[in-house]
């Protein structure tokens, strides 16, 4: 059988998120201007400038540097929180699949109110209870990062939650289920054996595209002032600049782009694992 | 005479992952008017590929047909879409294994007919009714006027076929392909649509081409048997002469390994070594050779070509059974 | 037809599997169906009992109930002498050693993402049989003992193989752990027909070889006919008729047999079929017909038979009937 060569859009896509990785990590010690300390000699230049690759915003800021900064803390917070839903969505989801019953009824309704609360409103309650500024008009970036955090994790909860319960429901009705049963296998063992293997590339699939609206959904937040106030993410980025989309358009357009760029390529891993999960089950 | 369907060396082959898939690789045949011809394989045999991409149903980017398909002196091969529209329904028409998947579910019987028949013969919404009420009769439906309220689930799988059979031959059309027409019905019901077919044949006077893996569906049915293997056709012959002549090993295989009610039950069956080959492997020599058990090596070298044996008896065979 | 006769039922002490006045219900929307309503039946040691009938006769119903997989509403299922219907959820389990199952469809009945040997090896596994290594080795004697090659498939995935092959590993699971029953719903049926005679065969040789006692459900009567014992024809959750093998083809005495058998077309085109073909559609099980579930497509039916359901008797050496106006 030969082995399928991975078409270019994989390249581009590891390739990116290769590059963020290695920017998260050791994005830092890059002798670049300090993102935090603004280069007074230049404020707003625009791209190419000299000894800004990138330009600067209106307070000298080199965005490079602050891209690249906010790449670490950007991804830390999608990727936890889609991790989050991941685990606590997809084992809600397989018990109410597999144990049917009352407790399938209660998980289900636990998921379904919790998706008739808007994000929007949840995020600003979560973070006026847990992360809200003092009067000095700070807070902790801490306090913020893990309020986001969840949050996201919250509303991901349920909607991952429910793609977890009509997977395995698709997989508990098979016969290899009924033959483990009939085998004497108890219904946990069955669970961790036979369905969570079964249902894990999916919740990994939509888990990639989550991440990636995730990180969308952190700019709207950062920009309705419930992100991360100090600049340090891309969300944040956008939102402390927005304003200036049209004096200083790449002030803005840089972190979108780096937005734009990860939630294309998690979108394609997401497509990617899904081609293979089609192609295994095809041939069943 | 001109025969009403004549493929003459039909190949088919698909773009797969794992490389081209030769479906189908060189059938010629001729269906004649009022003729009932059945194509018996199993699976990877091509049986199903052939007989869509012959109706025309088979196309896309990843499919390639060579070869030609000559319905009533048209080429259907390389014929339009849109002409291929007309044709379908009215000319060929096709039945399928499983009623469930080809009714739509959530449009009630009457008005899946009534589509085919207001959109193709220009019927009025009452004629049009009149009409599917007469094919129903037509195909013995105990009760038509409840029947035409009726969504698919509500109806048993017989009777899913006969809607299926009375929609095919709305138009009565002069070709008609049913591809594993009972599989999935029990042996009574099986027996019910197998007869509603002959009687429907013969009062249409219609062509039928049987697809199917059950020789005993073609042994009681059809005037002439096609076997395929591997895509190719290994054996075509008047079904009277297939069953008492048999000249190819895998024909000959087949016939012996099927569990019969008619014969004492026996304590081993003789089987068919090994198993269909894949579709995407090509050996040089006959497709069967692995699995024959008059095998030579002239069989794993060479590839046998269709010989004819008189009396309308096609083989393809090195060393056919009975001599040549 | 009865469920409720019992005369076929042979010595107990003899029986490995005894059933009795069993009954499966299900609730299909709003409305409880019986499925199986009141069937006895035993399966003697070394034996092949088949039970044949069209859909909605309840053959697969029986067949889950059997080993409990299912709920039974009632009735007694003995095997070994263990009662399975008074044991605990535990005991149960436990006695699932005893008794297995395969299935109609060969391929989803293994579990996509697992290899092979691992499929093979989990009976064994959760009933800690043996050391790691013990299994591994035993692995590699029921793959070989299937007719597969252990280096070729144990690392594979059930979807690289044909429906064949699947059941082949089915059977090599199956009977793993050495059960006294195993129950074949469909084995067949959805395999290439050269390939039906390859699996018939080893399901044979399986019999032979393990000691087991094998349960057949199947539509296919010429598939049935070449393995079984002992016959039992079902119709909308009855028996009809019980027959060792050749009595039933030479001469049903059932009329439904008797259509069944007329309708199975014969590969060969000098043998004419005769007997009438059977008209109309199965009842719904939802709302059977009193008396003789049969006698609204039955060409010998007769107010009594309306009135008054029949019970199974004997007419024949080891065959019987239930019905009113047999065949002669």
């Amino acid at each position: 059988m030969a082995v399928k060569r991975k078409p270019i859009g994989f390249y581009l896509a590891s390739g990116w998120m290769g590059l963020c990785v290695l920017m998260s990590t050791v994005g830092g010690f890059l002798p670049l201007p300090n993102w935090k300390v603004g280069d007074y000699d230049n404020l707003g230049v625009g791209l190419f400038s000299p000894g800004h690759l990138l330009g600067t915003d209106t307070s000298g800021i080199d965005q490079l540097s602050a891209v690249i900064n906010g790449t670490r803390l950007s991804l830390t917070i999608s990727f936890t929180a889609a991790i989050l839903g991941i685990l606590i969505g997809g084992f809600l989801g397989i018990l109410a699949a597999y144990s049917r019953g009352w407790l399938d009824s209660v998980i289900l309704m636990y998921f379904n109110v919790s998706l008739s609360v808007p994000t929007i409103i949840l995020a600003l309650a979560l973070v006026s209870i847990f992360a809200s500024s003092d009067s000095m008009g700070q807070t902790s970036a801490l306090e913020r990062i893990g309020t986001l955090i969840l949050t996201l994790a919250i509303v991901l909860i349920p909607i991952l939650g429910r793609i977890a319960r009509a997977s395995a429901l698709s997989w508990t009705g098979r016969d290899f289920v009924l033959a483990a049963k009939a085998m004497g296998m108890k219904p946990l063992q069955i669970m961790w054996n036979h369905i969570l293997p079964n249902v894990v590339p999916t919740l990994l699939s939509i888990g990639f595209l989550a991440a990636g609206v995730l990180i969308v959904v952190e700019g709207g937040l950062a920009i309705l002032g419930a992100g991360v106030l100090d600049g340090s993410t891309w969300g944040a980025m956008l939102a402390t600049n927005r304003q200036l989309l049209t004096i200083y358009p790449h002030t803005t357009l840089i972190p979108a782009a780096a937005i734009a760029m990860t939630v294309l390529s998690l979108n394609y891993f997401a497509d990617y694992i899904r081609n293979i999960i089609d192609g295994r089950e095809s041939r069943l | 005479m001109t025969s009403l369907l004549s493929i003459r060396d039909l190949r088919v082959e698909f773009d797969t992952a794992r490389g081209p898939l030769a479906a189908v690789r060189g059938v010629s045949l001729d269906i004649e008017a009022g003729e009932s011809v059945g194509i018996v394989g199993e699976s990877g045999s091509g049986k199903t590929v052939m007989s869509r991409s012959t109706m025309g149903l088979l196309r896309g980017r990843k499919v390639r047909k060579t070869g030609s398909v000559v319905y009533n002196g048209q080429e259907l091969l390389t014929l339009d879409l849109k002409s291929l529209r007309e044709l379908w329904g009215t000319n060929i028409a096709m039945i399928f294994q499983d009623p469930m998947t080809t009714l739509n579910p959530v449009r009630r019987i009457g008005s899946q007919m009534r589509e085919g028949l207001v959109k193709r013969l220009g019927l009025s919404k009452e004629d049009a009714n009149k009409r599917c009420l007469e094919l129903l009769k037509l195909v013995h439906f105990p009760d038509p006027q409840e029947a035409l309220r009726k969504y698919p689930h509500q109806l048993s799988g017989g009777m899913r076929q006969r809607v299926m059979i009375a929609m095919a031959v709305a138009c009565k059309p002069k070709v008609l392909f049913a591809d594993e027409p009972t599989t999935a019905l029990d042996v009574t019901v099986q027996a019910q649509v197998l007869d509603l077919l002959e009687d429907l044949r013969k009062e249409l006077d219609m062509a039928m081409v049987i697809v199917t893996h059950d020789l005993g569906v073609v042994a009681g049915h059809t005037d002439k048997i096609a076997v395929m293997y591997a895509g190719e056709v290994v054996e075509f012959a008047p079904t009277r002469e297939l069953f008492a002549n048999t000249k190819m090993p895998y024909t000959e295989a087949l016939m012996k390994s099927i569990p019969r009610l008619d014969r004492q039950a026996e304590k081993r069956m003789p089987v068919i070594p090994g198993r269909p080959p894949d579709p995407t492997e090509h050996s040089p020599g006959c497709s069967f050779a692995p699995r024959c058990q008059y095998a030579q090596q002239k069989c794993r070298d060479e590839h046998p070509a269709l010989e004819d044996a008189g009396n309308g008896h096609m083989y393809r065979c090195f060393f056919p059974i009975g001599g040549r | 037809m009865a469920g409720t006769g019992k005369v076929h039922l042979r010595d107990a002490s003899q029986a490995v599997l005894r059933i009795e006045d069993l009954v499966v219900e299900y609730k299909s929307g709003g409305t409880v169906v019986q499925a199986v309503s009141g069937i006895s039946l035993d399966v003697l040691a070394g034996e092949t009992l088949a039970i044949v009938g069209e859909s909605g006769c309840g053959k697969s119903s029986l067949g889950k109930g059997i080993l409990q997989l299912i709920e039974t509403k009632s009735g007694s299922i003995v095997l070994d002498g263990q009662s399975l219907t008074e044991l605990s959820k535990e005991e149960l389990r436990q006695a699932r050693q005893k008794m297995t199952m395969i299935f109609q469809d060969s391929i989803s009945s293994l579990d996509p993402h697992m290899k092979v040997s691992k499929i093979v090896e989990q009976p064994l596994k959760i009933w800690k049989k043996g050391t790691a290594q013990e299994r591994a080795a035993k692995v590699v004697e029921l793959l070989i003992s299937v007719g597969l090659e252990p280096e070729v498939v144990s690392n594979r995935r059930p979807t690289e193989f044909s429906g064949g092959q699947c059941q082949r590993i089915n059977i090599a699971r199956a009977v793993a752990l050495e059960p006294r029953i195993l129950v074949c719903d469909e084995p067949v049926s959805s395999l290439d027909v050269s390939i039906q005679a390859q699996i018939l065969n080893l399901l044979q040789d399986m019999k032979d070889s393990h000691g087991l006692s094998l349960i057949f459900i199947s539509h296919d009567l010429a598939v049935v006919r070449a393995v079984s014992t002992r016959i039992i024809v079902m119709y909308l959750g009855k028996i009809c008729e019980v027959s060792p093998p050749d009595e039933l083809y030479s001469k049903p005495l059932h009329h439904y047999t008797h259509a069944l058998i007329s309708s199975v077309p014969i590969p060969d085109p000098t043998v004419k079929v005769t007997g009438a073909i059977l008209e109309g559609e199965p009842p719904s099980p939802v709302n059977p017909p009193s008396g003789c579930r049969f006698r609204t497509r039955c060409p010998a039916a007769t107010d009594l038979c309306a009135a008054e359901e029949p019970q199974l008797r004997e007419v024949d050496e080891g065959h019987f009937i239930a019905c009113h106006h047999p065949r002669s």
